[in-house]
């Protein structure tokens, strides 16, 4: 629904990106909202003072973080914080946060799809609506509430610091929120084609993997990078269901590394450096999408 | 067909939560024994916890080495834990049944939360077979390690006083001279103010940092017998008015800018409130004796130039504690897990007395600035050559030796649940958000807890 | 075909639920067993003044981020509705603090705020040399403040999207009758984006009953206690203090407070998008 009102939104404008012509009186005013536009520079300021403070001083020594301008660039850009980071078993723990996040998103996307198009086909059956309204329950949840339960029936299941124990509920909680979004996207696949297929002799499974699978891919995809970037920047389960350090993840191993060098700032930032490149790459890629589905999903 | 459907799932889900949560009498699946060694199927491996922060991480890696290379057989794999993570971790790993085998710990409440939980071995028919090796610890130190007239925990490592620290280099330039009572505390808080150099480090956001004023307070007014009251849990032991004013002196101190600036959120795992004193931002630290050897290392010239300056705490005027008493950590304890394997028992027993109290496990505490808790550590202090060494080490084994009480850190003799109250009380005593009235009423309904 | 996810959100979902208020009347000092105790936990939760002050601290800080977040995200988002293409660049840069874990940006900050060592008194500015971290009232502000520097971003971008439905034709007619922009803002703009602020704030209001990494990493809940949060509370209880039993009764408080909101947000709106995002 909310796709194509945005589709038709677009062709109501003139087209062209920043194009100057035809423009209604409404873009015209929106385009001189100096207020808007002073809190977004104001805004962006804010955003990327840190940002720069932090890969700035990463390539500083630590002496000289003590001593220097924190915002000057480094007179003598150093890797030495670099290397201390990798020493410290990091490219472990990145493995272990892709192992995780895989390990998430995509059990919880495919059985998240299934639910979704059982509820949207399903349309009539009691047992599918309360399902639905279960889940959507599970969206008021906080998952740090449970954790106490959670610590216990991972031990009784023998899961204790394994990467599954932390896979386990994360696909759990995920799952509300991705039913939610994609039931939202299958109903707008029209009735009539399923019925089409129907006539032609599909089986449900058969049109679920043929017509709603493509037609719900970038909310697959945006459902997908949402659970695996919380999943990926996940702390409190890691630092309760695990213990040792070659079961860390990225934001614990983090979190213990910042508390063993505390004191050697530059370092420390260097971790936060190399944990989040890897994010930021992907996001570099993938922005488009990501950005897209989200307006699309949550503006409704 | 829905109705049924529901009801069913509303069976399982109901069965699933009680089948989870059923079966409460025992506390974990079974023992850890396949979780010591990895590709090894030496299943007499055993595991060792402990802390990070040199340099006794450094030692007892060293430690762990020379067993390991002397048992190929059966080998020793550590984890090592920052001060509060282990705290917390430790507790989550015995409760799930995956405690190290060799469960390193402060003794006192702590230690009586695992017996309570039959998470440790007692250990008092081994001591009576090894009586050469019991007899080689000092005496004092198994107190925190008995439980119920049982010994569970092997006093191990250093005897680490509490001790009043001041940079030489600091009082130079102010023209201050060391205090010598409560009163010069409190004179010398302006001076250094005013030089811009803060008074006291502190790394408040750990909170025990907080509680040791706290207990060298309480024993200058009123004694031992002060903090004595509230853990044998006497009913209102903390109106003592000994106490009542420790708690206000301290608040005193708050008020008159005695500590450095953003105090309450440095943290003392990171050794920056060391830092603090070692770089002259700070005039003062009241600190454990563990923190010599860091600040010998990490701290330039400043220990090795003879800049550092220590001492006992000062009396209170007025107060009736004797000033040789003293506070800390009178040992560290190794306990080994219940639910380890016989195998792995084996490995952590010959662990603990081939190689914690060894030769080399002296001489290496010995040169770290480090009193190990043997009675022959006397001996070897006067072999130490470098001539702070000498001195510190002269000095932390007189002050254990000759304080009339030793009492052992509040927040590891209590139980957990009353340490945990404990530490957020005094965390809001130095936040000045709560009275002492008020800290001492909060404290008492705790008692005995 | 639905039946993988139910049962999977049953397990580790519904079980953990119905777990937290049975275990809120149990004993266990999680290392021993548990022993059944009745409603001792409840008796004591609720005498103590430590769990009103954690609802205080954790409302406190829920509103005082809403009031921050919103009108801010609001002023962004319909910039970044705008069409030029600097604003999309703008919109790329702005989204990375989303990029980042909790832990980071906490570890970062706690570097960045550090009274001796700092940004402050690094620039030399006695304005920025504060206690941030040490001081009640500057803590929570600083937790607010970094709340929505991570998730302004986030919520800027579901305004974007509204704002882009929003049919020119009705901002054309007001001009034509002579409406100025401030006008037109307070009455088309604000109105037609009522879903999504009902949305916006939904997400912002069930998300702040989860904060914990950051606040645990940043300040463990102090100076003291001012800013322990629920979460931070049922923490410490359960897992410093031993308190397995007590904590559950916070974590059922934290469950029941999630649901009570979502209600009432949902009967404010009807807006069925409500959701757990922003403490992750």
């Amino acid at each position: 629904m909310a796709v194509a009102t945005s589709e038709a939104r677009a062709t109501a404008r003139p087209a062209g990106g920043g194009g100057d012509g035809g423009i209604s009186v409404g873009r015209k005013l929106l385009r001189m909202n100096w207020i808007g536009g002073t809190a977004g520079w104001l805004w962006l300021v804010i955003v990327m003072v840190p940002l720069y403070w932090i890969v700035v001083t990463s390539f500083k020594d630590q002496s000289v973080y003590f001593t220097h301008n924190p915002l000057s660039l480094p007179t003598d850009p150093t890797l030495a914080n670099y290397r201390l980071v990798i020493e410290s078993d990091f490219p472990r723990y990145f493995v272990n946060s892709v192992i995780v996040a895989a390990g998430t998103v995509i059990p919880a996307g495919a059985i998240a799809f299934m639910a979704a198009y059982a509820i949207v086909r399903g349309a009539g059956s009691r047992f599918l609506a309360l399902t639905n309204g279960l889940f959507l329950m599970g969206l008021a949840i906080p998952l740090q509430a449970t954790i106490i339960p959670v610590y216990l029936l991972i031990i009784r299941m023998h899961l204790y610091d394994s990467l599954l124990a932390l896979m386990l509920p994360s696909i759990a909680f995920a799952i509300p929120l991705s039913v939610l979004v994609l039931t939202t996207f299958i109903r707008d696949v029209p009735k009539e084609l399923f019925e089409s297929m129907r006539v032609d002799g599909a089986t449900e499974w058969g049109m679920l993997r043929t017509l709603a699978l493509p037609l719900t891919r970038p909310a697959l995809v945006t459902v997908g990078i949402y659970n695996g970037l919380a999943v990926w920047n996940g702390f409190l389960l890691p630092l309760i269901l695990t213990q040792s350090p070659d079961k860390r993840t990225l934001p614990l191993a983090l979190w213990t590394f910042q508390g063993q060098y505390s004191i050697n700032v530059p370092a420390v930032l260097a971790s936060v450096v190399l944990t989040t490149l890897p994010i930021v790459i992907l996001y570099a890629i993938g922005r488009r999408q990501l950005l897209s589905g989200l307006t699309a999903g949550f503006s409704k | 067909m829905t109705t049924s459907r529901r009801r069913f799932l509303q069976l399982v889900g109901g069965g699933a939560a009680a089948a989870g949560l059923a079966a409460c009498g025992t506390s974990g699946p079974k023992s850890s024994g396949d979780s010591a060694e990895g590709a090894a199927a030496a299943a007499t491996g055993a595991t060792y916890w402990f802390l990070t922060a040199q340099p006794q991480q450094g030692i007892r890696e060293n430690q762990v080495k020379r067993f390991n290379a002397a048992n190929s057989g059966a080998q020793i794999k550590i984890t090592e834990f920052q001060n509060d993570a282990f705290k917390q971790k430790i507790k989550t790993a015995i409760g799930a049944g995956q405690a190290p085998t060799l469960i390193w710990g402060w003794g006192g409440g702590g230690l009586k939360s695992y017996v309570d939980a039959n998470q440790v071995d007692d250990l008092t028919d081994w001591f009576g077979q090894n009586a050469d090796l019991k007899n080689s610890i000092f005496p004092s130190a198994f107190g925190a390690a008995t439980v119920g007239g049982k010994i569970y925990a092997m006093p191990v490592e250093t005897t680490t006083p509490i001790v009043l620290y001041w940079n030489k280099r600091v009082f130079e330039k102010v023209g201050a001279q060391p205090p010598q009572s409560w009163g010069d505390i409190m004179d010398l808080v302006p001076k250094f103010n005013d030089q811009g150099i803060a008074p006291f480090s502190l790394g408040g956001q750990s909170r025990w940092t907080n509680m040791m004023w706290l207990e060298f307070l309480f024993d200058r007014i009123g004694g031992p017998e002060v903090f004595q009251a509230v853990f044998d849990g006497k009913p209102d032991a903390w109106n003592d008015p000994s106490a009542i004013q420790g708690l206000t002196e301290v608040q005193n101190l708050v008020k008159a800018n005695g500590f450095i600036k953003g105090f309450s959120s440095i943290t003392a795992d990171s050794n920056a409130d060391q830092a603090l004193l070692y770089t002259g931002k700070a005039a003062m630290m009241l600190h454990g004796a563990w923190t010599y050897g860091n600040m010998k290392s990490s701290g330039g010239d400043f220990v090795t130039g003879g800049h550092l300056g220590y001492m006992n705490f000062p009396p209170v005027d007025g107060g009736k504690g004797d000033p040789s008493n003293t506070v800390g950590n009178p040992a560290q304890y190794l306990s080994i897990s219940s639910k380890a394997s016989d195998g792995e028992k084996e490995t952590a027993k010959k662990f603990l007395s081939t190689n914690t109290l060894d030769d080399a496990s002296v001489d290496e505490w010995v040169k770290t600035g480090n009193i190990p808790v043997v009675k022959s550590a006397k001996a070897k202090l006067a072999s130490v050559t470098d001539k702070n060494d000498n001195a510190w080490l002269n000095f932390v084994y007189d002050t254990s030796a000759d304080a009339k009480s030793f009492a052992q850190s509040w927040d590891q003799a209590l139980s957990p649940a009353a340490a945990e109250a404990l530490l957020d009380n005094i965390a809001k005593l130095f936040q000045l958000s709560v009275t002492p009235q008020q800290f001492a009423s909060n404290m008492n309904a705790v008692l005995g807890k | 075909m639905v039946l993988p996810a139910l049962a999977m959100f049953i397990l580790f979902g519904v079980v953990p639920l119905v777990g937290v208020l049975v275990l809120s009347f149990t004993q266990w000092d999680g290392l021993g067993p548990i022993h059944p105790s009745g409603v001792s936990n409840w008796r004591v939760a609720l005498k103590d003044p430590g769990l009103y002050h954690a609802l205080w601290v954790t409302f406190e800080i829920m509103i005082l981020s809403w009031l921050v977040q919103t009108p801010i995200s609001l002023l962004l988002g319909v910039f970044l509705a705008g069409r030029q293409r600097y604003r999309s660049f703008l919109a790329v840069l702005f989204f990375i603090p989303l990029l980042l874990s909790s832990a980071a940006i906490a570890i970062t900050y706690k570097a960045l705020l550090d009274p001796n060592f700092g940004l402050g008194p690094g620039l030399h500015l006695g304005l920025l040399t504060q206690d941030w971290l040490g001081e009640a009232k500057l803590a929570v502000g600083v937790i607010i403040f970094i709340v929505s520097w991570q998730f302004i971003p986030f919520h800027s971008l579901i305004y974007q999207g509204g704002v882009r439905q929003i049919p020119t034709s009705m901002y054309e007619a007001a001009a034509i009758d002579g409406a100025g922009r401030v006008r037109q803002f307070f009455s088309i703009t604000v109105p037609q984006l009522k879903y999504t602020i009902i949305t916006s704030s939904t997400l912002m209001v069930i998300g702040s009953l989860t904060f914990f990494d950051l606040i645990f990493v940043l300040t463990a809940g102090g100076p003291g206690d001012s800013t322990r949060v629920l979460a931070l509370l049922m923490y410490q209880q359960g897992f410093q203090a031993n308190q397995m039993g007590l904590a559950s009764v916070i974590a059922v408080v934290i469950v029941l407070l999630g649901l009570f909101l979502a209600l009432l947000l949902r009967r404010l709106g009807g807006s069925t998008t409500d959701s757990q995002m922003e403490g992750m």
